[in-house]
């Protein structure tokens, strides 16, 4: 009895400790893929993508060039290199339940080509998309997995 | 009154209430056979029992006696229970979990972590609007434009170049 008494004693704290480490981290699916109107292939992985882009910008073709599923922490940045010549940096800047608020910075030889600071949640998409690339464009999405 | 009398007497009342022995209820008895003065005074004595008990047995009828037992059961029932803290301490020193060496490190963190716990839950919690996705933006380099669609949940924000700028002016 007094064996369980004194395990409860520890795991409580540590289940607690462990709830508010897991409150300020979140997993980003984020993905860089072309966009253009050349051809129409769509790499399966982005069907959902087309979809979701038809009533905003329609291309025929969505073409995958990178996919992540980084784990941001509060206040630490994540940065990978995104194509062409470009650096994308995530910063998770508030969590609360289900919304987690993302500043996302994207440079180019140290110039802030985009700073921004977004809010994902469940199901919510955000794409950056402009830069030319190639035939079509440079969009990069991403999204929180809660 | 004989000289017996006298004797008698002292035990007349003991006999009336029947406290006396074997020995001392043969004694008044037979001195009682002989005495008229002695059962004059028993008698009297039976008389006055009887005028008493009437109004008393009377009285008590009146009286409510449930509620009196009721009041001195909640009486003795207080006094048996001690008080709560009595009994917490009785019960801690019976336990051995709740030595001193466990209970008050026990009761530190548990403490400790009630305090945490205020802290994270009444933290000032600032209210989200689902509306407004793009907190701010900014380039150096493009123009910027953002769309959203709250049927498909998507945000875009689209970057344009001065030139496609100038070519969709044209």
């Amino acid at each position: 009895m007094k064996r369980i008494f004194l395990i409860l004693l520890f795991v409580f704290p540590l289940s607690l400790l462990s709830a508010s480490l897991s409150y300020g981290q979140v997993q980003v699916r984020l993905r860089v893929f072309e966009a253009s109107n050349v051809g129409t292939r769509i790499d399966s992985s982005l069907k959902d993508m087309r979809d979701q882009f038809k009533p905003l910008v329609d291309f025929s073709s969505y073409r995958l060039l990178k996919e992540e599923t980084p784990t941001l922490y509060l206040n630490q940045s994540v940065s990978s290199p995104a194509h062409p010549g470009r650096k994308i940096e995530l910063t998770l800047i508030r969590q609360h339940k289900n919304v987690a608020d993302v500043r996302v910075k994207i440079q180019r030889e140290e110039i802030d080509v985009l700073n921004t600071q977004v809010r994902l949640s469940p199901g919510r998409t955000i794409s950056i998309g402009g830069p030319k690339h190639g035939e079509g464009v440079i969009i990069i999405t991403l999204s929180a997995q809660f | 009154m004989t000289d017996s009398c006298s004797s008698v007497s002292k035990l007349l009342e003991k006999y009336f209430d029947r406290e006396v022995t074997d020995k001392e209820r043969l004694l008044v008895e037979s001195h009682l056979q002989s005495c008229l003065t002695c059962r004059d005074t028993l008698m009297s004595m039976e008389g006055l029992r009887t005028f008493i008990k009437a109004p008393v047995e009377e009285a008590v009828q009146q009286e409510d006696f449930p509620w009196v037992w009721q009041k001195i059961d909640r009486e003795i029932r207080s006094q048996e229970k001690g008080s709560w803290w009595q009994s917490l301490r009785s019960w801690m020193g019976l336990s051995p979990l709740f030595k001193k060496k466990v209970w008050i490190p026990a009761v530190a963190t548990i403490a400790t972590l009630l305090f945490i716990s205020t802290q994270v839950i009444f933290k000032k919690i600032p209210s989200y609007s689902e509306r407004s996705v793009v907190e701010y933006i900014e380039s150096e380099t493009y123009n910027i434009m953002v769309y959203e669609s709250e049927k498909t949940k998507t945000t875009m924000i689209w970057l344009f170049d001065e030139e496609d700028q100038e070519s969709s002016r044209s």
